[in-house]
């Protein structure tokens, strides 16, 4: 439902009571219904500044909430109820329990950018909205994406490699996320290549797939980049109080 | 043409105007109710000037120096002017001092009158210590004190600006813009979050009128590398639950009513006409307009016209006003009165 038509009180609400009496007044039933407070009573400071500390949510502080972005929004065009400007006020202000609201929406920017280029300020809605489905999976608000789930198989290839070998990369991908090795699509492919016979080509891929192909003296680059990455994740997980958060869900399961 | 130039008010407007006058070699005398000169900047202990960034007693006490230094400009101060007759070139003025003296011409830079907050008492000012005004905050900063919450001296850690107090409020009869408030307010909140770092500042605001290039300086800036945060609501009352101030009113961006708890609220007090126009306007024979500030008459003609023709206005005795503009128009209406003068030898 578009913002502007969305009531004041949501349907949940409401509260009737099949059997409540009131100072000696039965006020039972739909007749009197009852409205939850809808007051925000605090800001979370917080929220703002570990939205920031990932990657494309450094400008989020920048808003001014002149709504380009939802304006020119892709998404928004067939759900009116993806709304980036709604979500970056909800961070800015801290209000998370509203911004889960939305947590099953949020991850369905295609980044066209489009709304990087209509933005005045530079926010660059795009990575906010990156950075902010990468804060709901690592606070545990949403299950690890299917695109995170290839980011980190393509990412680990070619930080061990130096190099992208394709069939390893699907593979990986398809048991991370649990689907079928032998895809329907995969097996016609290969049916149809083989009618053509590239001799050569075949061999190239099956030699690629038996000896993983790797940039000749890469494993000084490779430990560079590893380190850079390590540090940068820990950055994040300070930055997100990951580690506390655990430490909070290990007490509550004891 | 031996007679003085009165110049009523030593603020910005009237130190530019007898500056102009002095460099001239024109005479000139300032006559300002209060003990000293300066005006507003001076006297209410401002800190840093926007948009220069000087600091008030610098920039402005130098404006002061150069004026007190000059031979050809007197300075009454401690006194009024009581009475003002005469024709252009041959005024006469007396002043609650007793003094009496011939004048070619006037100019009014009798400036403005702070909005005293206690007439918006659901804001809290007057009620609870911590609900302080930025001209308080201005003299925290000006003072080296810092800024701390009136009540128990502690480092604030949340601090709300209230914009628009005592402006474009029809419920207390001040319908204009004061101009200025917004850009002193980003200013005032980079300020608190430099000395501060751990202090978060909230500014509410209806609309955000940083205009010109104070924009980039102060607005965009306080977002950008200050993180100085903007809500779009117009508070509706402060209270206190015994510990913090409540900051109660709606949220209008999503449509939802916050009670938020603050260290200390600053009213960003706007800039109401000076409260002796009244009788200024008697004493000189002018008109008032529709708000109480001084009638401009002629806006396309000399600068700072009355309606009595000899009898001159510069800065914000004229309206809202900053310093910058106050200066010019003090210069711009010296440049008036003496073509004023030169018409009126040509036609004798």
């Amino acid at each position: 439902m578009p913002i502007h038509e969305k009531s004041l009180i949501r349907p949940e609400d409401l509260e009737t009571h099949d059997d409540m009496v009131l100072d000696g007044v039965d006020v039972s039933g739909h007749w009197s219904t009852f409205i939850k407070t809808r007051v925000v009573s605090d800001y979370n400071e917080a929220l703002e500044e570990e939205i920031a500390a990932l990657p494309g949510g450094e400008h989020i502080h920048r808003c001014w909430q002149c709504g380009s972005c939802t304006n020119s929004c892709t998404v928004n065009a067939v759900n009116p109820d993806f709304n980036p400007r709604y979500w970056i006020y909800l961070i800015r202000m801290g209000m998370e329990s509203e911004l889960l609201r939305d947590k099953d929406i949020i991850w369905q920017c295609v980044s066209c950018n489009k709304c990087t280029y209509a933005c005045p300020r530079d926010v660059f809605p795009e990575g906010v909205m990156k950075a902010t489905s990468h804060w709901l999976e690592r606070k545990g608000h949403t299950p690890k994406s299917p695109s995170t789930h290839f980011d980190e198989v393509f990412t680990e290839q070619v930080v061990a490699t130096g190099k992208i070998e394709e069939s390893r990369t699907m593979r990986r991908f398809f048991t991370r996320t649990k689907q079928a090795l032998m895809q329907d699509w995969m097996v016609e492919m290969v049916k149809r290549m083989l009618r053509g016979l590239p001799v050569g080509m075949l061999t190239r891929m099956g030699l690629a797939t038996l000896v993983a192909p790797r940039t000749s003296d890469w494993s000084r680059a490779s430990a560079a980049i590893q380190e850079y990455i390590d540090e940068q994740h820990e950055e994040q997980e300070n930055a997100l109080n990951l580690a506390q958060l655990v430490e909070t869900a290990k007490r509550d399961a004891a | 043409m031996s007679k003085p130039i009165l110049i009523v008010g030593g603020g910005p407007a009237g130190l530019a105007a007898a500056h102009s006058f002095a460099t001239v070699g024109k005479k000139a005398v300032i006559v300002e109710k209060e003990d000293r000169l300066g005006g507003a900047p001076i006297l209410s202990g401002y800190a840093k000037l926007v948009p220069s960034g000087e600091w008030a007693s610098d920039a402005i006490g130098g404006m002061v120096t150069r004026v007190e230094q000059a031979a050809n400009v007197d300075v009454e101060t401690g006194a009024t002017v009581t009475g003002f007759d005469g024709t252009p070139g041959n005024f006469t003025a007396e002043l609650s001092n007793g003094k009496k003296f011939e004048a070619e011409a006037a100019i009014l830079c009798s400036g403005f009158t702070h909005f005293d907050s206690v007439n918006k008492p659901e804001w809290g000012f007057g009620t609870f210590e911590d609900v302080v005004t930025t001209t308080q905050v201005e003299q925290m900063i000006s003072s080296g004190q810092g800024v701390r919450c009136p009540s128990d001296g502690r480092k604030p850690e949340r601090v709300a600006i209230l914009l628009c107090v005592g402006s474009r409020d029809r419920q207390i009869g001040r319908e204009w813009c004061s101009k200025i408030c917004c850009t002193v307010s980003a200013n005032m909140a980079m300020e608190i979050r430099e000395e501060l770092p751990n202090c978060h500042v909230y500014i509410y605001y209806m609309d955000i009128r940083t205009f010109g290039l104070y924009e980039t300086k102060y607005y965009w800036q306080s977002q950008e590398e200050f993180k100085v945060k903007y809500i779009k609501a117009r508070i509706a009352e402060v209270t206190s639950d015994g510990d913090k101030l409540i900051v109660k009113g709606e949220d209008t961006l999503v449509k939802r009513p916050i009670t938020i708890p603050f260290d200390m609220v600053v009213h960003a007090i706007g800039m109401d006409p000076n409260v002796d126009n009244p009788s200024i306007a008697e004493t000189f024979g002018i008109d008032l307009e529709q708000h109480g500030f001084i009638d401009v008459a002629n806006r396309y003609g000399a600068m700072g016209e009355t309606s009595r023709p000899g009898v001159y206005v510069a800065g914000a005795a004229t309206g809202p006003e900053t310093i910058d503009d106050s200066i010019a128009q003090g210069h711009g209406t010296a440049m008036a009165v003496l073509s004023g003068l030169g018409e009126i030898s040509k036609s004798a």
